[in-house]
């Protein structure tokens, strides 16, 4: 543990080439806490007193209590290197050998991947963990996917060897070959999303990006720190050595030389790999399992690891990780990885500038990002919201990206709804305070320059969970975070006293602020609804809403899934609807928008906010759109950036611009109750044929047209085959063999399907991948563990919307149809789906 | 019978001798109150006519005409509507109603804001189209008042512009939410309307008119406060025309000496009056 005070933190600060922020990220279990607790007990900046727990990211008691993740948390280290020589083999600016290292663990359970995507907002690298015995798993492959869209480079850490050598008991080769497997997984990932402004970012151990170690024993090691060792020994170059210690290179002691053949006359011969970095740890485990004291002794005095008089006495396990760690210690080999090979802020906002940045790329904000520019205007996003001690209080978390922040500067608050030149979403205010988070502590600073990770005191009252803070008047937002997980899952909560409900509505407020991925809101028949990605991120949410937020004992319905509404073919009439002073005329057919075009939506590859032409070129290529079809996009909705959207087709309608934004009103509207069950629409696109309208605009104002265009909404989705979506979990699971046959059973009686069955290589693990309906996935986790007698591990994440079989949703004698008048019901709605001619009318 | 009976402009006693014949005896009496208002209460109308009106709102009119109708097969029903009933648009929509049951309908003409204008001294022979201007918001600032502005005056025709008045309408928020809240009444001032047009022609910058051009603005006419002003755009944004309801017309430059005569008395400035004169007639 490294003492600072906040003046020096705060001088390492304004050397921005000297700083990484990464992230931590993996699938769940596989160590990433544990592994920067390792970290932060080597170069973590705070004072000793403070420090010092196990743990060290985990701040709640659930965290402790269930052994995993649920907030992701920053701390900040400090790195040293010594060699004045390393700093040469840093491709980009240094100044000076001092790194400040600002890393966020971040949780792995696919239910909390929403913190991850804040994590990965205001980091530059991320420090992959992969568990060798179980390899690449789903959450590793959702958040690498995650870290490059954001333009994220990834270094590798391939943790929990000491569990393939002590319970697994794997030979040398054996576990190269597992380690390269594993690797070669990561590539294939990483360069499937292979994005030109990031270049290659592959990972390969004789490049030092890969790591292999065990976070538990606090030991890794990097094949570029064997490759200086022997390169001093050999007195040969480092890099050359670093080359031969990977892959098919061999070392002939024969002829005394390097091949690339493994065989020596007819003999094999051992890879370098094994013989020089993987001969001495195995070594080492041998002699210390197997207690051969006088082996340790001279192993010791080989390597030049020495040890105190009590360390001295350990035996066996304690011995072994006492000697580990001295001889490869964990934080040595990853500082060096994370210092060497992860972007600094002034390298990685060059290329992330107009990835982050709403606006043109030539304006003077994205410029100041680009640049990473201190003295610049201040852009800043705020990517979560951390509660204080204070109750019902929080600091703004985020990353200063230009300019400089400090306490009392009067700010723009834009939230993710601000438009420029528009006075919505925006607040002019003064920060009250700036601060480092670190951990569970804060300290006071008074200014943190670009390029830093910093928390902000009152800012939440101004932002719901996330914005951007600038001094710019004319800077546009940057990029409002997509997240992977959505929220498809909701309870409804009540009071148990009912004069506990102003605290509920607070606590609801407070939720909403704390976690960038839950939903709350109140429905129409009254109910407090909260929705969440999936059980168990529904269910910390609700333990927070009673013991924290609310702190009033709550009844909690059963979980009710979110549909939605879309449409099966093109309309089969043209739906005509006119204004209640039938002055006004629309004409409107509904078609099926197509799952590619709603996934990009989605997925925010075509937004509203894209530059039309730009964007009706995607549609256009990617889509085979009419062009002209693909410029004329009105509006998407529900809530401006949903998977629905209009398109104009009239011909010469005088006026027409001057009911567009009434029209777009009771398409918002229309979109996000739909006409089956009020249910949000997904994936339809209207075409608006016609419009016939009054000559005079007192005549065709909002009150006139926004229920027309809703009623003709919907008339055109009743015409147009309406069906029910429902949200379907893509889950994997991991089971032995054995245990195989209770996942089938289980996954049947809930409607799912298995579509991919692996096993791992040199494991008697199999992978399952199966889709499993939202609605039937409660409860799946504890029927499965009994159908397993617990060794199967599921984990569910939200994949796609599925057609809910079974017949037509407006007759309420199917299944579909059922649902639907279950869900009325539920609502206080009239139980059948009201008729098509209550939306349309004749001419 | 459905009567469909003008109330003139003023007050309770601007109806006709006819119209309040047949208000006396109709079985019911519906008074419309959105498209503009009378400048007295419905109670003094009450007491006027001696019998109960039935106020009818906007979405009553529009979405339950049923209920207006019901009945008027066999018995007389008066709809009540301020000016004149075909004054605006409107209520065509009503009569079409009632001919789809068979209803016969009959129609009470009365004074307008069309005809009464008249009492400015401009000439009605040289009016052009009419207009209506709304109420502008943040996002909506509907144009199209211009255009027509433009086509009159390209041939030196007035222009007379109606003023948005909002009695009962549900908010936009409301609106896209389904479930109406109503804002209060708001009525256009003429000082309103002339600033939203000096603003409409900054964003088209088609020259149609400017900050100069010759307007008049009236208010409550035909009533005994009625008051007329004429002056430069400017001059009426800054205004105040009392009480409403209000209108205002742009002159064209196809004028009378009679006509400047007449209104030159309502200037707010004389001496600026003549000059935006000079410039009005001046003109090609």
């Amino acid at each position: 543990m490294v003492n600072f005070t906040i003046d020096e933190i705060r001088a390492l600060m304004d050397r921005a080439p000297n700083i990484r922020n990464m992230s931590v990220i993996a699938h769940v279990d596989h160590g990433k806490s544990t592994l920067t607790d390792s970290l932060v007990s080597r170069a973590g900046i705070i004072s000793a007193a403070k420090a010092g727990e196990q743990r060290f990211t985990d701040t709640r008691q659930d965290e402790q209590d269930r052994g995993i993740t649920i907030k992701s948390t920053a701390i900040s280290l400090y790195a040293h290197l010594p060699d004045e020589e390393d700093l040469k083999d840093i491709p980009q600016k240094v100044d000076g050998n001092e790194f400040l290292i600002n890393l966020i663990d971040s949780p792995g359970h696919v239910d909390f991947s929403s913190e991850v995507t804040a994590a990965l907002r205001v980091t530059d690298g991320a420090l992959v963990v992969v568990d060798c015995i179980e390899g690449v798993c789903v959450q590793t492959e959702t958040v690498l996917r995650q870290a490059l869209g954001e333009r994220i480079k990834p270094v590798v850490i391939v943790n929990k060897v000491d569990r393939a050598l002590l319970e697994l008991q794997v030979e040398k080769e054996e576990l190269y070959q597992s380690f390269s497997r594993t690797i070669e997984s990561v590539n294939v990932i990483i360069s499937t999303y292979f994005d030109q402004a990031l270049g290659d970012v592959q990972v390969y151990p004789n490049k030092g990006t890969v790591a292999f170690g065990s976070g538990l024993h606090g030991w890794a090691f990097t094949v570029r720190q064997f490759g200086s060792k022997y390169a001093k020994k050999f007195g040969v170059d480092k890099s050359k050595m670093t080359e031969r210690l990977w892959g098919d290179s061999f070392f002939n002691p024969h002829t005394k030389k390097w091949t690339k053949n493994g065989e020596h006359e007819g003999k094999s011969l051992e890879r370098a790999f094994n013989q020089f970095c993987l001969d001495p740890i195995f070594r080492i485990f041998n002699s210390c399992m197997k207690y051969k004291k006088e082996e340790v002794d001279a192993l010791l005095g080989k390597l030049e690891i020495k040890l105190s008089a009590d360390e001295k006495d350990l035996e066996g396990k304690a011995l072994l990780k006492t000697v580990m760690r001295k001889f490869l210690p964990a934080a040595d080999a990853l500082l060096e990885m994370m210092v060497l090979h992860l972007p600094s802020p002034v390298t990685a906002q060059k290329y992330r500038a107009e990835t982050l940045y709403e606006g043109p790329s030539d304006d003077p904000s994205c410029i100041a990002i680009r640049d990473c520019d201190p003295k610049a205007d201040l852009m800043l996003y705020v990517s979560k919201m951390v509660p204080t001690s204070d109750k019902g209080r929080f600091y703004a978390f985020g990353r200063v990206f230009a300019g400089t922040v400090r306490s009392g500067l009067k700010v723009r608050i834009q939230g993710p709804n601000y438009t420029p030149g528009k006075k919505e979403d925006l607040f002019v205010k003064a920060i009250q305070r700036t601060i480092l988070m670190m951990g569970r502590f804060i300290e006071p600073i008074d200014d943190v320059p670009a390029g830093n990770i910093v928390g902000l005191v009152g800012v939440d009252q101004f932002l719901l969970k996330s914005g951007t803070l600038t001094t710019n008047e004319t800077a546009h937002n940057l990029k409002v975070m997509k997240f992977s997980v959505s929220p498809v899952v909701r309870r409804s909560v009540e009071v148990k006293n009912a004069q506990d409900l102003p605290k509920l509505v607070e606590g609801l407020k407070r939720l909403s602020k704390s976690d960038p991925c839950v939903l709350t809101y109140i429905s129409d028949t009254g109910e407090h609804v909260v929705a969440g990605a999936g059980e168990l991120h529904l269910e910390i949410c609700l333990k927070d809403l009673e013991e924290d937020h609310a702190g009033v004992p709550l009844k909690i319905s059963d979980p009710v899934v979110q549909y939605r509404e879309s449409v099966g073919a093109k309309s089969s009439i043209t739906a005509l609807s006119k204004s209640p002073n039938k002055h006004n005329r629309l004409y409107v057919v509904a078609e099926p928008l197509g799952e590619e075009v709603s996934k990009d939506i989605e997925a925010g590859k075509i937004g509203p906010r894209d530059d039309f032409k730009a964007r009706a070129r995607i549609l256009a290529d990617e889509h085979g759109w009419d062009v002209t079809d693909a410029r004329k996009i009105w509006c998407f909705g529900p809530d401006t950036n949903g998977a629905n959207l209009v398109v104009d087709q009239t011909k010469a309608v005088q006026y027409l611009n001057e009911i567009k934004d009434s029209f777009v009103s009771g398409f918002q509207w229309a979109t996000k109750e739909g006409p089956v069950g009020e249910e949000p629409m997904r994936s339809v696109r209207f075409n608006i044929l016609d419009v016939t309208l009054h000559a005079d605009a007192i005549h065709r104002g909002g009150g006139q047209i926004i229920p027309t265009a809703r009623r003709v909404l919907y008339a055109a989705t009743l015409l147009a085959e309406p069906s029910l979506l429902e949200p379907i979990f893509l889950v994997e699971i991991q089971v032995p063999e054995q245990a195989m046959g209770g996942i089938y059973g289980v996954l049947t009686r809930r409607r799912g399907h298995v579509f991919s069955e692996e096993q791992r290589p040199g494991t008697p693990l199999f992978n399952i991948k199966a889709y499993l309906p939202v609605n039937e996935s409660f409860g799946f986790n504890a029927d499965l563990r009994q159908g397993t007698s617990g060794q199967a591990f599921p984990q569910s994440v939200f994949d796609h919307w599925q057609i809910l079989p079974g017949g037509n949703p407006l007759d309420p004698k199917t299944k579909p149809g059922e649902i639907v008048q279950a869900m009325r019901k539920r609502k206080g709605l009239k139980e059948v789906v009201p008729d098509v001619s209550n939306y349309y009318d004749k001419l | 019978m459905l009567y469909l009976i003008g109330l003139g402009l003023a007050d309770e006693t601007d109806i006709t001798v006819k119209g309040l014949d047949i208000v006396k005896r109709a079985s019911r009496v519906y008074l419309e109150a959105y498209t503009s208002i009378l400048l007295v209460e419905k109670e003094k109308l009450e007491s006027f006519y001696g019998r109960d009106v039935i106020l009818a709102d906007r979405e009553m009119v529009e979405s339950s005409s049923d209920e207006i109708l019901a009945g008027a097969d066999t018995s007389d029903i008066a709809f009540l509507v301020v000016g004149d009933p075909f004054g605006a648009t409107t209520h065509s929509d009503l009569v079409l109603r009632a001919r789809e049951l068979n209803i016969p309908t009959r129609n009470i003409p009365n004074a307008s804001i069309l005809n009464a204008i008249g009492a400015t001294g401009l000439q009605l022979y040289n009016f052009g189209q009419t207009v209506s201007m709304v109420f502008f918001t943040e996002t909506w600032k509907p144009s199209s008042f211009y255009d027509r502005v433009k086509e009159n005056r390209s041939i030196g025709l007035h222009t007379l512009i109606l003023l948005d008045i909002k009695v009962k309408e549900p908010t936009l928020e409301s609106l896209a939410r389904g479930k109406p809240v109503y804002e209060p009444p708001r009525y256009m001032t003429a000082a309103q309307c002339a600033s939203q047009m000096l603003t409409t022609e900054e964003d088209r910058m088609e020259n149609v008119y400017g900050s100069g051009s010759l307007a008049v603005a009236v208010a409550r006419l035909g009533s005994n406060d009625q008051k007329i002003v004429a002056g430069t755009l400017a001059q009426i944004s800054t205004v105040d025309m009392g009480k409403p309801l209000h209108s205002l017309i742009l002159l064209g430059n196809r004028v009378h000496d009679l006509e400047k005569d007449f209104i030159r008395n309502f200037a707010v400035d004389v001496h600026s009056f003549d000059e935006a004169w000079k410039g009005l007639v001046s003109k090609p």
